[in-house]
């Protein structure tokens, strides 16, 4: 990079004590100049104090809000400290900060407002239960139409987003899955966006906020929020 | 029949407006949801005193629905009017409640990071001190 820029990494962790500080070290190797931002969604485990001591910045939520909640507060600190970047990495470890780099020069070189890590883009072996990837398949078909371009890796959550992109998502940002809902808010705004290949491993610790009953009923529910999104009035 | 419905209704109505004057009067209760009860007392209050004019005759003709099931019909899309107003409010304040949380963990972060930094410059004080003496 010519110009060296101000890069925040931030990552919601809720109850994530087994995975966070991992995380927050792997980035700390991986991106020596950035900072990490790890947001307490109200754990009530050792989460905070294991962030801390890996060297964190930790964000402390008096109550738990949800991921969408998490994120904006994150967001909302990159915007007020004035990072240029901000890159979202989940605290549960799937997301190998390694891959950081490719998404930073993605969105430098690609010219777009934010650039999402895809596991289905190229050669990535990404191994899922059938559900989720006919759910997934899914997701991508309807926000590659709505967005117009094609998004082959909507709900991944491994992202990096410009300061107009931090900016936006400070005012708003969808609530409980916010991924495939951001989105779409960002094309009705105008915000250009792109998609890298990366390469996702399973999650160290933890479970997975969506198991195998609720991935129907999650479906249904974004899909709604999807629909209802369209008819809202584009922002800023 | 008609004039036992009409005084059991009519006092229901008093009622209602009495506690909800009450609560006006010990500020428990916020004027936007107070005038919300404050109509509704007031309508049951004059369905249960005209009713032939304003149910009999007026919505009977309109609906064709009789006194009694007219005045539940009525009740019934007051409540859900009364309970579509509160989800409303509901979702405001929920979103009020998150900013607040985020504006207050934000706080919190920038009110740490400033004690530390003052500690941290008392120590470095304290010991150059030291070197003088």
């Amino acid at each position: 990079m010519a110009i060296e820029k101000k890069v925040l990494v931030i990552i919601p962790a809720y109850n994530e004590e087994g995975a966070v500080g991992k995380v927050v070290e792997s980035v700390k190797t991986y991106l020596p100049g950035a900072d990490a931002l790890v947001v307490n969604d109200g754990s009530s485990d050792r989460t905070p104090e294991k962030a801390e001591a890996s060297g964190a910045i930790v964000l402390n939520l008096p109550f738990n809000l949800g991921i969408g909640g998490a994120m904006q507060s994150g967001y909302k600190y990159a915007f007020e400290k004035g990072y240029d970047v901000a890159v979202q990495v989940d605290g549960d470890g799937q997301h190998d900060p390694k891959e950081i780099p490719k998404l930073l020069k993605a969105l430098e070189e690609k010219e777009v407002d934010m650039v999402i890590g895809s596991r289905f883009i190229g050669d990535s072996e990404f191994k899922s239960s059938m559900m989720r990837r006919v759910g997934i398949s899914i997701f991508s078909k309807v926000i590659s139409l709505i967005v117009r371009q094609k998004i082959t890796d909507p709900t991944s959550g491994f992202r990096a987003a410009n300061r107009k992109t931090i900016q936006l998502f400070t005012i708003h940002y969808p609530q409980d899955y916010p991924e495939p809902e951001a989105l779409v808010l960002l094309h009705k705004s105008g915000h250009k966006m792109g998609e890298v290949p990366i390469m996702m491993s399973h999650r160290v610790a933890g479970e997975s906020s969506i198991t195998k009953l609720k991935s129907v009923y999650y479906m249904v529910k974004v899909l709604l929020a999807i629909f209802v999104d369209c008819f809202k009035k584009p922002t800023v | 029949m008609l004039i036992k419905i009409q005084l059991f209704i009519g006092t229901l109505s008093i009622i209602l407006l009495i506690i909800t004057f009450e609560l006006i009067r010990k500020e428990k209760l916020r004027e936007e949801y107070s005038l919300l009860w404050l109509f509704t007392g007031a309508v049951i209050l004059v369905f249960s005193i005209w009713p032939e004019y304003f149910l009999s005759r007026f919505f009977s003709q309109i609906t064709g629905i009789f006194y009694l099931s007219a005045v539940v019909l009525l009740a019934f899309m007051f409540l859900l009017l009364i309970v579509f107003h509160f989800s409303v409010v509901i979702s405001r304040l929920t979103s009020q409640n998150k900013e607040l949380a985020q504006r207050y963990a934000l706080m919190e972060l920038e009110f740490r990071e400033l004690r530390n930094q003052r500690t941290r410059s008392k120590r470095t004080s304290n010991q150059s001190n030291g070197a003088i003496k």
